[in-house]
This record gives C-alpha cells, structure tokens and sequence, in this order.
C-alpha cells in the first residue's frame, strides 16, 4: 500500500466514523393529555383483554384480544370457549396482520375504466340503490353470495335480500363438506357436520379428514385429541392418499390409493356389522344389495396391504367407543357419497350416534352450498339474466374452475358489488368495491356450532373508511328501500340478542365472550333404503388415472384466504419447512427417476391446464401422487361429484416434466435427519447409567425464589404453528422475508423441527434452552448474553455489538442476529408490543421467556405481597398452544406443574452430554398407559 | 521536519473527528431542561399554594408505569368558574370546547427500551420529589435528575433494589 491510498483509506474509514455518530435527531417526545377521563377500570400502560371471536377461517373460535392504549396488540384463546378452550391456531395469531395490513381497502371504489376510483360511502350506496331500481324495472335478477356466515349477520342477509327482491344464494366455501352432507341428509334426514366428541373415543379412525389442519374446526379436534391421550387408552389411525400434517400425528398412518377410500369404508363397514357385538344391526334388505368382498380385492382396489385393512378393521370390532370421521380429500372425489354413507352407517352401526357423533349440536354448515350452486349463478350471468350481483366476503374467481368462466360472466352483470377487505381477484373484477372493517373492529357475533353464539365486539375504531358487514347492509338497505330497520347494527344485535337469549344471556354474552345451550342429542335410525341405493355398487370400478395430482388444503392459508398475511409466509410449513411458497411435493422414488431435487421446477399438465412449480422431495408420500397446496393454484382445473356437487380434489393423469430452471425455494430445516445426535433420543439415552455427574469449572447458579423452566410434550405437540405464530405477535418479531431466508438469515425465536426417521415424522419445538451453563455466555466480550438470578439466559440488548460470537457458540441456534433495520411499514407499527423493545440493526435476540409477562406477573405478585403462582401466568407459545404440549413455571416450585414434569421418567434435555444444563425438559415417548 | 508535518497532520485529524464526534453527540441529543409548554401551567399555585397532592392529577401514578397528564376535563372541574378571564384559561377552554387535546412538552422521558414504573416506586415509599425535585416550587417544570442509567444504579445500589439487567431493560 502507498501513502496515497493509505491516506484514502484513511479518509474514507474516519468519514464513515463521524457519519454513524449522527442519528435522526429527536424531537421531544410529547405527553398527550387524554380530553375526557379513560373509562372505569382503565389503567393507561395495563393491558385489558376483551373477547371476540377469530374470523381468519369457518371455524369461529373464541379470542381474547390484549389492548393496549386503546389498540389491540395481540389475540389469544378463551379459556373455557365451546369452541376451542383458550387454543388459537397459527392463522388466528396472524389476524392481527390482517387488521393492520398496509394493503387494506381504505375506502369505497368504482369501477372507472380498467380502474378503481375512490368515492364516498354515501355515492356507492345510492349507485347501488339506482342499480338495483333500474334491474327490477328491467325485469332481471338480483343475487347474493357469500362465504359462510352464521348468527345475526346471516339473518340479515335474508332480511335484505328479502326485501330488495334478490336471490340469496348457498353459501360458497371451498370446504363446503358437501359429501358429508348429502350422506347424513340421505341418512338421517340431517343435511349437516355432526360435531364429533373425540375426547371420548377411544379409537379414532380419521380418513382423509385432516382434523389437525383445516378440517371443520382444527383447533377444538386437536384439544379433544389432546384430551383423549392424557386419557390413556386413545388410539388413532389415520388413512390419507397423500401426506398430511394430521397423518404425520396419528399413531398409524396408513396410505390408500386416490378414490379407494370407499371400497375400504365399505369392507369396514361390512366387518363392523358382521364381527361387532351390538343391538344395532342392520336389516336383511340392505345387507342382501351390499354384497361382501374379499379383503384381497379391497386390498387391491383400495391399493391398502391386507394385513393393514385386517388390523383396522380388528381394531374397529375391539374399540369399545370408535369413532370414524371422513372428509378433506377422502370425501372429495367420485366415491366420496360412497364413502361418506358408509362411514355414517358405521358410526350407527358401533352406537356413536349421540354420544360421540351429535348432531343436535352439529357444525352451522347447512346455508353453505355446493359447486354446483356457484356453477349455476355463473351460468345465469353469463346468460345475462343478472342484474346486480352482491359478493360478501368471497373470492369464487381465484377458487373456482378455469371451465366455470366466473370471471368472465360477472363482467356481465349489470352491476358486480365485491365487499371485503382486500383487493382479491373476485374483488378486482368488481364494479363498486365496497370495504368492510376487520372482526376487531366490528360489532357481530357467530354461531359456528348450533347452540354456541360467539361474540364481537369494536377495539377500536376503524383505521379507515370502513363499516362493518351488519352497516353496510343496513346502509344499503336503507337508501334502497328507502326504510328497513332503524338504528346501527349494533342496535339491531342488541335487540336481536335480548329476543334470543333474553336480558341475561345478553350480559353474559358481553361479558364472557360467548353463550352455549346445550341441546339434548338422540339417535336417529339410518334410512337403509337410500344407504342400499347409495352402496349397491361399491363393486370394484374406474380406476384413477396415476400420476394424481393431490389439491391439499393448507394448515397456513386454509384455502387461500390467508395468503395475503406477511407472518404466514414467514413461518415455515411443519412438514417441509418452506416458508415462501409455492412447491409441489414428489415422492423420493419419482424423484430420484427423474433426477429431481428440491427447487427443480416442473411442468405438471393435465388435457387444457398448467402450471410451473419447483419441486419438494416429500418423503413417506406414496407413489403416483404429488401434492401441491391449494392456495398456489389460481382457478385449478377441478371437477365436480355429480350427485353431491363437492369438488374432486384430486386432477387424474398429470403428466409432468423438468424445465431444466432451478427456483429460489427457502426450506429452513438444515437437516430432516437427526443425524444421530439423539435430539429426540432413543430410550437408550434415558439410561440411568449415561447420566454421570458432569465437571464443571464454572460456581453454581444460585436461585432464590424463582428458576424459569419449560416442559415440552413431544406426545401432545404436532406441530402446527401456533406458537410461533404467538411468539413473533408477542415479541415484535419481524418477518425477514424471502431474500433473507435464502441466506439463511431467518429472524423467529421459535422454530418447528420435523424429524423424519424410521416412517415417522417428529416434531421438535426449538428455542432457546436458557442453560445454566450456557455456551453463548461465556463468550461474549461484553457481557451482553449473561444468567440472571432467575435462571435466565438474558440478552441485553443495549450492549450487544453484534460480535455474533453467542450465536457461533450455541450448540441449539436458537439466536437470530439483526442483519438490517426490520421495518415496519404503516400501520403495522401500531401492533407492535409496548412491552417489548424493537430490536436495532447490529444486534443479537432470541427468546427471552416472554420476560414482559414475568416482569407483568411479578408486579402483580409484589402488588398482593405474594410470590407468583404456579399458573398465574405463561408465555405466548405455551398460551396459545392448543394441545397443551407447553407448560412453563418455576422450576424451585416441586409442587408446580413444569416440576412435577421436568422429574417425569418421560423427560430428557437435548444435548444432555455436553452438560449446557438447560431449562427447558422435553417429554418423549407416549403417555404413559397408551396403547402402541 | 517533514515527519513531524505529517505526524502532527495524522494527530490533528484524527482529533478533529474526535471532535465533531463529540460535538454532534453533545448537540444532537441535549434538550432543554425546562421547556416551555403550551399553557404555562403553574406547579407553583397548584402544588405550592393550593397544597394540591401530586397524585390528585397525576392520579395513575400509583395505579400504572405511567403518571400520565390530568385528562382536560379534570381541569376544567375547577376552571370552568376559576379564572375563566386569564389567558392560560382561556387556552384551556379552547381545547376543550375544541375537542382538542393538549400536547404537552415532556420534561422527562426514558427511552423506549427502558421499562420504569412509577407504582412500584411509589409502593417502595418514593417521594415524588426524589426524582422530580421541588415541583411546587418551580414556575415552569425544570428537569432535575439527568435519568442516565448511572444514577438509576447509584439508587437501586444504596436502596438495595433489584440490579439485575431486566428489570429495567426490556
């Protein structure tokens, strides 16, 4: 180097120096006075917690919005809730996204054009009331769809269809479990979703329904598993024709060829009835149309192994209180009314129906319709009979068929009025664009299961030019008709609440969050007619035509309508931990003869469709099959059941080929092999005799009245999500986004390990362990990472000079490291945690335990003059877990429910043998008492 | 001779930067200590003669982290018969009448990532004077503790208060 560069450098090095040292200058920070006292009760700085009801999927669970200064900042389960008992599943989490979401419609539109031009809530009304005058001068027809709304809001809608002349139309929900349906109307004259109790089977037999995803109401089925195994004597099997999540869980999982599911159910049904001993015996007629078929035949047909089919059907005949429940893929197909009957002629046939099969009780699905209800409105606009057609919180353009041409005949309504919250692709195609408020700030309720009414209520005020569903009907109606009932929406609730459920039901509603009748079941004998007419030919038929394209519902986005929520995105997929989407997944053999590897794109086409998607090796996926989402396919070319107008989830015959391009596919896992390291060890590991007493040079923690621990139940967790979901709401976690995670640079605190080994899958939540010898403390040059008398591992974030050395020294890589400034574009900052500091550029985070809530709880204590109590509190993962596999408290507590855990014989700590000593127990293995 | 040029050249700019880096974090981050506020609010009358006790408008003081300003209605309580003809007053009515919130200047204020309570300060048997100084006896509010870390330390130290990092950082 010559003095001149030398002085470059130079200059250079000191010019950057004196440029750091300036940052945005502050101005004084301003003390607003409030210009009315803040309610009773209201204490500026504590949270308060309001309930509502999670409008992120159908399935209504209760929510338990935490305030702040007037604001919500996250949501989380209310204990107790007929629907999901303090569960909120890794969507609901991310609602609060949605609310603050910088894409939000921020005001009525029309169509100008090819664009939309924003207008005043009063122009849209009268544009919509001139429309509708005008198409009933006209002669032509009005309709309304929706997606699936329940309670008072659905009573609305019939009160404003009704006197505005339009047709209302059944509702349309992909999910629409049409199958089901049809099988239990023919039945038992009930065209409905039972609610089935599985906390009291002791055998559950799942086919195709993925209980633990998407299917009906997740989260309240993941807790009555969860229920179920802490019984002790649950089983459960679960047959699929392609890899779920929910088969990942069940104790056996077995896989059937696409549409064999009904000549299985069949063969069940056949043996349940023939070997069972019970009253309920079905009449000769039946039996004598429903003939018998050899298992070997089934076997093939079915594609099952016959020593698979026999311990199914064994297990069926011995369970003392089984249960069946098809649906998902296995109800969507051709056979799918086949498969459906038989199931229902089952669950009568072993006595579930009432007890663990109500149908008093059964899932509000019954205003929800079918394919071929939406195929017909598509029709009659494309005939041009539609006047003006109402859209309410539905995207029939980016779920429906190519064939059906819904895009194109709602160009030809007269007038096309999309309302919701996003610009969608039905909602683009709009003519009048009306946005609605978020659940949070909406009055409302729900009725997602007959019985339990589930309410909402505003947190805030709209953030913009917004009304709730309830207002903007009324609104609507009212310039319209030019009457209709008076008052908001609010009023019309309130009164229709009192008529319901009287004054003190009312209170108890707003209070409590939610009310619940329990209605007497009873059982109902089968029509056997109409079974014998449904399973006269269950005899062995068309085959499907291999390669099966599989339309999987997916555990982020439930069917595409969460895609738009950044934190979805973000949090990777449990089973092939792809966060930013979308891939197809291909069995290892198909794979490894075509030479495939994760990222390879191809080309999967059936006769008229298309479509370029990179490829995710998808172990345990059986042959012939490949998987893709249903959110990363725009109008899939599905068809339909004839006779049930549920959509056929599968597309036969594929054909797919390499483009020879490589795409940016960021899977976060590092390795779906524990490589031997006994992360999740064998029984071996647990010997006594390998637990010596380990040298170290380092004094003893001391703990005086606290030491924070966790147990995680590896039995219970199946890796849905939801906590860490919880933990980037909680702790202002930002999403990295898909760049970062190419690097490998992803920024949750908590991260959902799939193991796959030995035909099965485990899953391993991994956040920091917070060891009392923790690696990541000793070499920190500036005691940034250090123990705290409360045995925990805190990292300090004011000084922390992002050596990185903490993160290159933990044995778990649980540390995240701020590579840049994480934005937080408008007004997604206003969700942001008060409690919790944002982290800077430059510095290193990672899980704390929530230490808000300890410092929250701590308070609260000091303030009765008591220590904290087992329970009193927990943090964001544990509380929104919904199987309860996390339990957190003081560890110095042996009466406490984390102790009496962590002293199990079933627990371990990962990497025991380097003596890191964490905090935190796993529990393996199965309950104890449960059968294998 | 000509080293000595460029070793003094070498000191002198590096002290220069030394300088400015010093200058601009001085600077930058001072703020007055006793700034004017948007109505001359009188600690003086208020606390001094009238004897008010902080926590009458303060009053989330020892419910809360925060003490928080009275909301404009609590003054209005008194002043809508009080005063009505001084100017301040007459401010204050605006607001008021205007629905419109008073912005007050902070005269303390920690960062974001500090957690601090004042409940738990005042539970302890703090005076609100140990840290604000005599109010009742300031015309306008001046800051009189500077709330760097070091001062807070030197007090949990002698009080015996918890020193662990968290309780203050979140």
């Amino acid at each position: 180097m010559n003095r001149r560069s030398f002085l470059r450098f130079l200059g250079w090095i000191s010019g950057s120096t004196v440029m750091t040292a300036c940052g945005k200058r502050d101005s004084r920070p301003k003390l607003t006075s409030y210009l009315l006292p803040p309610e009773e009760g209201i204490v500026p700085g504590e949270a308060r917690y309001l309930p509502t009801t999670c409008t992120e999927c159908p399935a209504g669970c209760g929510g338990l919005a935490k305030l702040r200064e007037g604001r919500p900042v996250k949501l989380e389960g209310i204990p107790g809730h007929p629907v999901s008992d303090g569960g909120l599943c890794v969507r609901g989490q991310s609602s609060l996204y949605r609310l603050y979401h910088p894409e939000r419609l921020r005001s009525p539109m029309v169509r100008n054009g090819g664009k939309h031009q924003r207008m005043t809530w009063e122009k849209a009304f009268s544009l919509a009331a001139e429309a509708l005058k005008e198409s009933r001068e006209r002669g032509h027809r009005n309709f309304f769809l929706s997606g699936r709304t329940t309670g008072t809001l659905s009573a609305l809608i019939d009160t404003f269809c009704g006197r505005l002349g339009i047709l209302r139309l059944p509702e349309f929900e992909v999910y629409a479990h049409s199958a089901v349906k049809e099988a239990n109307g023919l039945l038992f004259g009930k065209r409905d979703v039972p609610h089935y109790r599985i906390e009291e089977a002791d055998f559950l037999l799942t086919v195709g329904a993925d209980i633990l995803e998407t299917h009906v109401t997740p989260v309240a089925y993941t807790r009555k598993i969860s229920r179920a195994k802490s019984r002790g004597d649950f089983l459960w099997f679960h047959v699929e024709p392609h890899f779920s999540l929910t088969g990942a869980n069940a104790d056996r999982r077995f896989a059937v060829a696409p549409g064999g599911e009904r000549y299985l159910l069949a063969f069940l049904l056949r043996e349940v009835v023939e070997k069972r001993a019970s009253k309920s015996r079905p009449p000769r007629e039946f039996m004598d149309v429903f003939p018998p078929s050899p298992a070997e035949e089934v076997s093939r047909s079915a594609g099952i192994p016959v020593e698979a089919l026999r311990e199914i059907g064994d297990r069926l005949v011995a369970a003392k209180r089984p249960l069946v429940i098809v649906g998902g893929v296995s109800a969507a197909h051709q056979g799918g009314l086949e498969a459906a009957v038989s199931a229902a002629l089952m669950q009568w046939a072993t006595g579930a129906i009432p007890e663990r099969v109500d149908f008093a009780r059964s899932e509000n699905y019954r205003s929800v319709g079918t394919f071929r209800d939406v195929e017909e409105l598509s029709a009659r606009m494309g005939r041009g009979e539609a006047g003006v057609v109402f859209l309410l919180r539905t995207n029939p353009v980016f779920s429906l068929p190519q064939r059906f041409a819904f895009r194109e005949n709602l160009k030809k309504a007269k007038l096309s009025v999309g309302m919701g919250d996003f610009l969608d692709e039905t909602l683009r195609e709009a003519d009048l664009v009306l946005p609605l408020s978020h659940s949070l700030e909406s009055w409302g309720d729900a009725e997602p299961r007959r019985g339990v009414v589930s309410l909402l209520q505003p947190m805030l005020p709209p953030l913009h030019d917004t009304l709730s569903d309830g207002d903007a009907l009324l609104g609507l109606l009212r310039k319209a008709s030019g009457e209709g009932p008076a008052g908001s929406y609010k009023n019309h609730l309130f009164e229709a609440w009192g008529k319901r459920l009287g004054d003190s039901g009312r209170s108890k509603l707003l209070e409590q969050g939610y009310v619940e009748a329990t209605p007497p079941g009873k059982a109902i004998p089968p029509n056997w007619k109409k079974a014998a007419s449904v399973l006269k030919d269950t005899g062995p038929a068309g085959e499907v035509a291999k390669p099966v394209l599989v339309l999987a519902s997916s555990l982020r986005t439930f069917d595409g309508r969460s895609r738009s929520l950044p934190l979805l995105s973000e949090i990777p997929d449990p089973l092939t931990t792809i966060t930013y989407g979308p891939w197809i997944s291909v069995t290892p053999d198909m794979a490894k003869r075509s030479g495939l590897e994760d990222g390879d794109e191809v080309t999967i086409a059936s006769s008229d469709w298309k479509v370029v998607l990179p490829v995710k090796v998808q172990p345990y996926l059986p042959e012939g099959v490949f998987v893709v989402h249903r959110d990363a396919l725009e109008s899939p070319p599905v068809r339909m059941q004839a006779r049930t107008g549920e959509p056929v989830e599968y597309i036969e015959g594929v054909s797919f080929a390499k483009t020879g391009r490589q795409a940016a596919l960021p899977i976060l896992s590092g390795s779906f092999s524990q490589q031997g390291r006994g992360i999740i060890p064998d029984p071996a590991h647990l010997d006594e005799s390998r637990r010596h007493k380990r040298w170290t040079l380092y004094p003893e923690h001391e703990h005086k009245d606290y030491r924070w621990g966790m147990a995680i139940d590896l039995d219970l967790c199946n890796g849905c999500s939801a906590c860490v979901a919880a933990c980037h709401v909680e702790n202002n976690v930002p999403a990295a986004g898909k760049a970062d995670h190419l690097k490998g640079r992803e920024m949750s605190w908590l991260r959902i390990e799939p193991f796959y080994e030995k035909g099965e899958v485990e899953f391993l939540p991994m956040l920091c362990q917070h060891c009392d010898n923790a690696p990541c403390e000793t070499v920190c040059p500036v005691f940034a990472a250090y123990h705290n008398p409360e045995g925990l591992n805190v990292q300090v974030y004011a000084r922390c000079v992002g050596t990185r050395y903490c993160s290159n020294n933990c044995p778990y890589k649980v540390r995240r490291f701020n590579w840049r400034q994480h934005g937080w574009p408008e007004p997604q900052r206003l969700m942001l945690n008060p409690d919790v500091n944002a982290r800077e550029v430059g510095v290193m985070e990672k899980c704390t335990f929530c230490i808000q809530r300890i410092r929250a709880a701590k308070d609260k204590a000091k303030d009765e003059s008591r220590k904290v109590r087992d329970g009193e509190f927990t943090t964001a993962c544990a509380q929104s877990c919904p199987t309860g596999a996390l339990v957190f408290g003081n560890l110095l507590d042996a009466e406490s429910r984390v102790s009496r855990l962590a002293r199990s014989g079933r627990a371990y700590r990962v990497f025991e043998s380097i003596g890191t000593e964490p905090s935190i127990h796993y529990l393996r293995g199965k309950h104890p008492g449960r059968k294998t | 001779m000509r080293r000595t040029i460029v070793i003094l050249a070498a000191l002198g700019y590096f002290g220069a930067s030394l300088l400015l880096v010093a200058g601009f974090g001085y600077l930058w981050h001072r703020t007055d200590p006793a700034p004017e506020q948007p109505i001359a609010f009188p600690h003086t009358v208020h606390a001094g003669n009238l004897r008010m006790p902080c926590t009458f408008c303060h009053v989330f003081a020892e419910l809360s982290r925060h003490a928080g300003a009275p909301p404009v209605q609590k003054c209005m309580d008194c002043h809508r018969a009080i005063a009505t003809d001084r100017e301040e007053i007459r401010k204050l009515t605006r607001h008021y009448e205007e629905k419109r919130p008073i912005e007050w200047k902070r005269v303390y204020a920690v960062p974001d990532f500090i957690y601090f309570s004042h409940k738990r300060h005042l539970r302890a048997g703090l005076e609100c004077s140990t840290c604000h100084g005599d109010v009742a006896g300031m015309k306008r509010v001046r800051r009189v503790s500077n709330l760097v870390m070091g001062w807070c330390v030197s007090c949990h130290r002698a009080r015996k208060a918890p020193l662990d990092c968290p309780t203050c950082h979140k």
